[in-house]
């Protein structure tokens, strides 16, 4: 979107307050639900889509008009002083430049940066329908990533298979990078970091030929429109390595489907041809490492409890799974593995899986 | 012959102080605390009574000084009409210790001996005679010393003299041993602040031992109304009653005796009984037998008579109990209910008086909570011991507060006073410091209390939703600014326009609302005023500015800082 309509977007929204207030009438503005009861599973586009439901932030409801206030100040903030000013920041950023006491009183315009400032720039992407690089704000840059790609950024031309031990980090935002060229048979999009550096070690990329991606932890939004570029623009399937427990099978379910927060933009952060590599339930009785298991904590089963409720995880393998799992009551660390031998991962399990293609949905 | 004599005289010698020493639990002189206080009761009452009787509005002044451990002078002054010098002794020191339970006529006092009491009890506690200096408005002031003499039972008078003095009104100064003073419910300090509430045309002053002075002013300036005599109401004249006021009587008839002995016993409603317990009322009174007398009472039961006359009965009445609950206690809020005369057991006609004050200075202060106090009264005067004991602590206690929105009771600054009015409080003892639970008096005293505490009730339902408003009309008002500047920002509005309009949407709904909470302070009393009909722009303009002057001042106090 261009820069122009972000502004006009923002000024728009405060023409409406304005126009409301001047009828005599309680300002409000209007922001999708985003709870699970307005995300809908799309069954065709395998997708999570936002559902029709808004609420009403209204100004004179006592419950909402904090709400309202920082929705206004952040909106002002954004097309005067960032946009507007064609500058780049971070939402820790934007949370400190905004927040101040209100004069004459002892409150602050902002307390909180995760409870109160990150969550109005979510409702303001989805109201506005403008992604949160569109709005000029980065997201976290985490995620690295090798292989035989060759791309532009910025003007620098990177190949990705020359740059050492590092790989390049992923950027926030990676829509305006040119991938030039890709040579690779699929991408491996793992979990953990330490697990990236064995195979990066092991040069299992250049043996495989494929992208190596780790997205250290809970895949990043670059990390996640970056490995939905390359799989869906270069037609290479993605294949996906976490943890053995609720939280690692949940990443592999933000990059297939999307995430429940980001569910507006679910068609360009999600890569629904993703296919589900490991570690499952099975691997560990089929590699015998039940010795190697972690007992799952109360937190555990209650959230595979609830991916077992997730449209999106019903079917028969996923169920399958997570039901194996609360059964046994333990879960598995991909790094389980290298108790069959530090290179076990490179030279047995990953071949034996990609070849066989054992894959989970 | 001359060791009988000797045995007769000692005994003579110690009657009179020994009918004290022996009664005086009952007359109120047991423990140091009570002793002092019934002293003041005693110098209080007669003092008030005398000035009522003579018509004139009271003005007394109480001063207590120690003098050592347990031992103090109390010196009480009034403006009272002044005691002939001939019954300077009848008044201090005789002994009269009869009853005046006969007559059925409301009293403050009824205690009997009152002030030849405190005589006695200075003279054996610190051997000291009674001074009393007294003028009775015609230019001269008489001063004496009093003690008793208890050989002969009568007043020893020394010191006497006669000077020059256009002040009328008594003043006694008396010593005490073994009493002693205390600040708490049970001393004298309270017993006075109650006596003001429950007597509002009185001025009193009262000075206590730490030299600190209450000054309880006047706060109604008309007497109140003297009590009369009058006869019992049929209603609740029980068996025993009947047949010994039959028997006694002069009366020639049954039914003249009905007809004269019983208030609101016209001759048709003695007619009426006639037939109903087909009885020959031509009969003399003294004939009846104890079942003809249930006839009778049971035949009163199916008849209804008139309320009791109130004629013998002088409540306080709504506007002095006002005039006193704001004087004294300056309550945020109260209720006063006065019910209906009733009768309890031999149709004893009674009055229950209420004043539920909440907040300003109502409620018991200690160690800087206020709890809820309990005031007492019979026929105004104060009942300050026994309160476990008594009909009103009872009520208090079973009653379902919550239900009044007032469950925290030992939280609340909430005074209950209640004043029963009567020819004859039955009290639990004849210390007379408690009223026994009679069922009538009970539910009086309960419906009255009751009534009250609704009033209460809906007063803090309203404030709390009020208070509940303003924090929203606050929360909202401090919003204003930033937003205001956003839309600035946004859409290139003026700030100050913007603002107008926010104030004008949330005086639309909380118009009624003050910004800072000074509402009137008793509304519910007042009419409505001018200022909260204000509405709209007006009251718009008004927070605004009200709100940026606060802004400024806070500004500036910034930039000094």
């Amino acid at each position: 979107m261009e820069r122009k309509e972000v502004m006009k977007r923002l000024k728009n929204m405060g023409t409406e307050v304005v126009e409301e207030l001047e009828t005599g009438n309680s300002p409000s503005i209007e922001v999708p639900v985003r709870t699970l009861s307005n995300i809908k599973f799309n069954e065709e586009l395998q997708q999570l889509e936002l559902g029709a439901s808004t609420s009403k932030r209204s100004f004179m409801n006592v419950g909402q008009s904090r709400k309202f206030m920082q929705t206004m100040l952040i909106a002002a903030w954004l097309e005067k002083d960032l946009v507007g000013k064609g500058l780049h920041t971070s939402l820790r950023d934007m949370y400190y430049a905004l927040k101040r006491t209100i004069p004459g009183t002892k409150e602050n315009t902002f307390e909180d940066q995760h409870s109160e400032s990150d969550p109005i720039i979510v409702d303001l992407e989805t109201s506005l329908g403008a992604l949160r690089e569109e709005l000029h704000l980065n997201a976290d840059v985490r995620g690295r990533v090798v292989g035989n790609v060759v791309i532009e950024d910025r003007g620098d031309t990177v190949n990705w298979a020359k740059l050492g031990s590092g790989g390049w980090s992923i950027p926030s935002n990676v829509e305006d990078i040119t991938i030039k060229s890709v040579d690779a048979e699929y991408i491996l999009l793992i979990e953990k970091n330490a697990a990236f550096e064995r195979l990066h070690e092991d040069k299992f990329w250049k043996h495989e030929n494929c992208i190596l991606i780790t997205s250290q932890g809970q895949a990043a939004r670059g990390v996640r429109r970056l490995a939905n570029r390359l799989s869906t623009e270069f037609k290479k399937p993605l294949y996906v390595f976490t943890d053995c427990d609720a939280y690692g099978w949940y990443i592999y379910s933000v990059i297939k489907w999307g995430s429940m927060n980001l569910a507006h933009v679910s068609d360009k952060l999600g890569t629904s041809q993703a296919k589900f590599l490991g570690l499952t339930m099975t691997d560990i009785e089929k590699y015998e490492l039940e010795g190697y298991t972690i007992r799952a904590k109360d937190m555990d089963v209650k959230r595979a409890k609830e991916l077992l409720e997730y449209p999106w995880f019903k079917n028969e393998l996923w169920q399958t799974q997570i039901k194996l799992m609360i059964k046994k009551g333990y879960k598995a660390e991909l790094e389980a593995l290298s108790s069959k031998g530090l290179r076990f991962i490179t030279k047995t399990y990953l071949p034996e899986k990609i070849q066989a293609r054992e894959f989970l949905p | 012959m001359e060791e009988a004599e000797e045995i007769f005289k000692e005994f003579k010698e110690h009657s009179v102080a020994e009918f004290f020493k022996k009664n005086r639990q009952m007359l109120g002189y047991s423990g140091k605390i009570r002793s002092l206080t019934t002293v003041i009761h005693e110098y209080v009452t007669n003092a008030l009574d005398a000035c009522e009787e003579a018509g004139i509005l009271p003005e007394l002044e109480v001063t207590i000084t120690q003098l050592g451990n347990d031992h103090y002078r109390i010196t009480s002054k009034d403006n009272g009409p002044g005691i002939p010098k001939k019954h300077m002794g009848k008044v201090f020191a005789q002994m009269l210790a009869g009853t005046k339970f006969h007559r059925f006529i409301q009293q403050r006092g009824q205690q009997g001996i009152g002030c030849t009491g405190c005589t006695m009890f200075a003279q054996i506690t610190s051997g000291k005679p009674t001074h009393v200096e007294t003028n009775t408005g015609k230019g001269k002031t008489y001063i004496a010393d009093i003690m008793i003499d208890v050989k002969r039972n009568s007043a020893t008078i020394n010191n006497e003299k006669e000077i020059e003095s256009p002040e009328r009104g008594t003043k006694i100064i008396a010593e005490y041993k073994n009493i002693a003073f205390t600040r708490g419910d049970y001393g004298a300090g309270e017993y006075i602040r109650r006596t003001a509430i429950a007597n509002p045309h009185a001025k009193i002053i009262f000075k206590d031992p730490n030299n600190q002075r209450f000054v309880y002013e006047r706060a109604v300036s008309v007497l109140p109304a003297r009590p009369t005599p009058g006869k019992p109401h049929p209603k609740g004249l029980d068996v025993d009653d009947l047949v010994s006021y039959a028997h006694s009587s002069q009366e020639r008839t049954l039914k003249t005796f009905l007809v004269k002995s019983f208030d609101r016993m016209s001759g048709a409603k003695a007619g009426e009984l006639e037939k109903k317990t087909g009885l020959d009322f031509k009969r003399k009174p003294g004939s009846i037998n104890w079942e003809e007398a249930e006839k009778i009472v049971a035949a009163i039961k199916e008849t209804s008579f008139l309320a009791p006359s109130t004629k013998e009965l002088k409540p306080m009445k709504e506007k002095q109990i006002r005039e006193a609950i704001l004087n004294v206690l300056d309550p945020e809020f109260y209720s006063i209910k006065s019910r209906a005369p009733a009768t309890y057991r031999g149709g004893v006609p009674f009055i229950i008086e209420v004043g539920l004050a909440y907040g300003g200075n109502s409620g018991k202060k200690a160690n800087g909570d206020t709890r809820t106090e309990i005031m007492r009264f019979a026929n105004r005067t104060p009942l300050l011991f026994d309160s476990g004991s008594c009909v009103i602590t009872k009520v208090v206690n079973e009653l379902d507060w919550k239900r009044y929105k007032l469950k925290d009771l030992e939280n609340i600054p909430l005074s209950i006073i209640v004043n029963m009015t009567s020819t004859y409080i039955p009290y639990t003892s004849a210390g007379k410091t408690a009223i026994s639970n009679e069922s009538d008096v009970y539910r009086e005293v309960q419906l009255a209390i009751m009534e009250c505490a609704r009033d209460i009730k809906r007063y803090l339902s309203g404030k709390r939703k009020k208070h509940e408003r303003r924090t929203r009309k606050q929360t909202l008002v401090r919003y204003v600014p930033e937003i205001s500047r956003a839309l600035e920002d946004l859409t290139g509005k003026k700030k100050s326009d913007l603002e107008l309009k926010f104030m004008e949407i949330i005086n639309k709904k909380y118009g009624d609302i003050s910004l800072n909470g000074e509402e009137p302070k008793e509304e519910e009393h007042k009419p409505m005023q001018e200022d909260r009909r204000l509405q709209g722009i007006e009251a718009a303009q008004e927070d605004l500015k009200k709100m940026q002057e606060e802004q400024e001042a806070k500004e500036n106090e910034d930039l000094e800082d």
